[in-house]
């Protein structure tokens, strides 16, 4: 398809550490259209961070080394471009919102000075030299957007005077700040109350709509990616396991770990919560053969230890990596 | 405070002085718990929750108001409280990686509470350690030599409830325990949790800012915001009729799964504004500032609470008083 906007193909990923070599990535698939919301749903420790960071080419190397596959954007490989070329992509194409707020910005520069330094750098990369007015100008105009109240006086402030939810809207305001095309969310509610959390995905969504931007949305909370994507890949263990339209997805869960986990969800019509799903996240340093997840599945085969499952179709949308829903083919 | 009743907090108050002011963390709740309960103290970062908790533990004695346990005020300090009473009432705290002591095995942790306690010989309580692994689904042998770091969050959540039950206690106070944990992990605890209390009939006061959660776990519900109480209602009754404009602003804020828990959720009302700091806290209701709803008495005069059906109380000028319909 020609419209694909990012494509990662057979991504792995691996760190070097003291005990040997973590394999985390194990194969990631994964694509975003043109102006649409995808989810990355796992829970911690699955590697979705690590993806993010893969796009973004932000990994520490060495110890984290990429063995093999590809991230395309626009039909060029992230992972073969020169720094310099990175540099421009990160500039004007890509940008991101990290689970921690405080951990983005900077404690010792005020509000407006990060907010400032971002909407110049990303004018200079656009071969404009901004004003002092405009800049400023727009810096506030970022954080309107963001339904801050009185922009003049936040990017006086640092941010250690602002509240968590302020925090975050600063940082989406500086993700989008630069017209960016494809925005990585990374957990950006997680660690905030759920009216609050409401407001900042609205805003976001609201947003992403004007801008027409896409999003790759990484969270562990199913219920904000029913809301906020139109598309949802599910993970576990450094492979996508199954894909499709997140609504009939979340309905009609097939893969054996999407159905534990979405059976352990409380949920608001109070028939209790199952027991989840048993065992743990394996460890990277010797992974289980085959599928990844067969240790914990109530369903596994015999082949599931002997060969990693390729995606099956269950619709022309929706894909499963497990055996399970071979046999049709 | 009726004859049911375990624990009541009346009028309980907690400030802290600071310099930059009197934080009144917990500002005058009333709250009774029936034996045998489950009550979800439910409410965003900062609403006074886990320092209500901390008082009933005796963490911090009370500014004022009283805090009454099978009939007896507790209020006093924590030294001064019976070793009887601490042995009844115990604490679960949210993050086991930090309230487990990465030094010791699972075995020295579990024998701390009982040594304290004197309870039973040295060979009673290696029996008592492997029962009370065995009733959080841990098998002895293979946890009691186990630190703390070689076992998975929701493995040292479990180990945390066990401290909790070694004193056979009649009330636990369960501080966001599976906050921390994934949702795989979480319905596990959850389940071992419900079993507990209709085995040994414990009571407890489940704090969390997950109401989804709550829906399923607890018999009574309590929604705090800034210190006070917004209402309190049986769960089934909360759940399906909400009053205060708080509650209903956090029910149709909570992303959902399923098209059948969208059809349960209350009209979406819009969330607006933060909960403000409980240094300055607004002038009369507490929440008018991000209340929808907001009539020109809400600013200047403090609802009371309000005793409505089904033994709901809410505290809104909306509902004071007269009965009227939402």
């Amino acid at each position: 398809m020609g419209d694909r906007l990012l494509d990662i193909k057979d991504l792995h990923v691996g760190f070097r550490v003291f005990e040997g070599n973590l394999r985390v990535l194990n194969g990631v698939q994964l694509d975003v259209k043109q102006g649409e919301r995808v989810g990355l749903v796992g829970e911690t420790g699955c590697g979705k961070t690590t993806t993010v960071k893969s796009i973004l080419r932000v990994l520490p190397m060495p110890p984290a080394q990429i063995t093999g596959g590809r991230i395309m954007y626009r039909e060029r490989d992230i992972l073969e471009m020169s720094r310099g070329a990175m540099t421009a992509l990160r500039r004007h194409e890509l940008t991101a919102v990290f689970q921690d707020p405080l951990q983005s910005l900077n404690p010792v520069f005020t509000i407006g000075t990060q907010l400032r330094d971002i909407v110049k750098d990303s004018a200079i990369g656009r071969g404009k030299r901004l004003t002092r007015r405009a800049v400023e100008a727009r810096c506030i105009q970022a954080l309107r957007e963001t339904g801050m109240p009185d922009p003049e006086r936040i990017m006086t402030n640092y941010p250690v005077q602002l509240s968590g939810g302020m925090r975050q809207r600063i940082c989406i305001a500086e993700a989008l700040s630069t017209n960016a095309n494809l925005m990585l969310a990374d957990e950006p509610t997680t660690n905030l109350d759920v009216t609050i959390q409401d407001q900042i995905l609205r805003k976001l969504d609201q947003l992403v709509e004007d801008k027409g931007a896409s999003v790759v949305m990484i969270t562990h909370s199913m219920g904000v990616v029913r809301d906020m994507t139109q598309r949802v890949n599910i993970m576990y263990a450094g492979n996508i396991v199954e894909t499709g339209p997140t609504r009939k997805l979340l309905k009609n869960p097939k893969h054996p770990y999407t159905q534990g986990l979405m059976a352990s969800v409380p949920k608001l019509t109070g028939e209790g919560v199952s027991d989840g799903i048993a065992g743990r996240i394996p460890n990277y340093l010797e992974p289980p053969s085959g599928c990844r997840f067969h240790p914990r599945c109530p369903y596994q085969m015999s082949a599931c230890s002997d060969e990693a499952p390729p995606f099956f179709d269950i619709t022309d949308a929706h894909k499963v990596a497990c055996y399970l829903y071979g046999g049709e083919k | 405070m009726s004859a049911m009743s375990i624990l009541a907090l009346e009028e309980l108050v907690k400030h802290f002085p600071t310099k930059r002011g009197v934080v009144r963390a917990v500002d005058g709740i009333s709250l009774d718990i029936a034996a045998g309960d489950t009550l979800g103290l439910v409410g965003e970062s900062g609403s006074g929750k886990t320092t209500t908790a901390q008082c009933v533990v005796g963490i911090y004695p009370p500014t004022s108001g009283r805090i009454v346990f099978e009939g007896v005020p507790i209020g006093m300090a924590f030294k001064q409280r019976s070793k009887e009473l601490k042995r009844k009432i115990r604490i679960v705290f949210q993050d086991p990686g930090s309230s487990l002591n990465p030094k010791r095995t699972i075995k020295q942790i579990l024998s701390v509470p009982l040594q304290v306690h004197g309870i039973g010989t040295r060979q009673d309580r290696l029996n008592l350690m492997n029962h009370l692994l065995e009733m959080v689904e841990l098998p002895p042998a293979d946890y009691l030599h186990k630190h703390p770091q070689a076992i998975g969050g929701g493995e040292k959540q479990m180990v945390a409830i066990a401290r909790a039950l070694a004193t056979n206690p009649r009330f636990i106070v369960l501080d966001e325990p599976t906050s921390a944990l994934d949702v795989s992990v979480q319905g596990k605890i959850i389940n071992v949790l419900i079993r507990l209390r209709e085995e040994l009939g414990l009571t407890y006061l489940f704090i969390t800012h997950d109401l989804s959660l709550m829906r399923n776990v607890a018999t009574r519900v309590a929604i705090m915001y800034l210190g006070k109480l917004c209402e309190v209602a049986r769960t089934a009754a909360f759940f399906r009729s909400p009053l205060h404009p708080y509650t209903r602003m956090l029910l149709s804020s909570i992303p959902v799964v399923t098209d059948e828990e969208e059809v349960l959720k209350p009209k979406k009302i819009v969330s607006q504004g933060e909960i403000p700091s409980p240094v300055d806290v607004p002038p009369g209701c507490s929440f008018h500032l991000r209340c929808p709803e907001r009539l020109p008495i809400c600013s200047e005069v403090d609802p009371e609470m309000t005793a409505h059906e089904d033994g709901r109380v809410v505290r809104c000028h909306l509902f004071n008083g007269s009965e009227r319909a939402c």
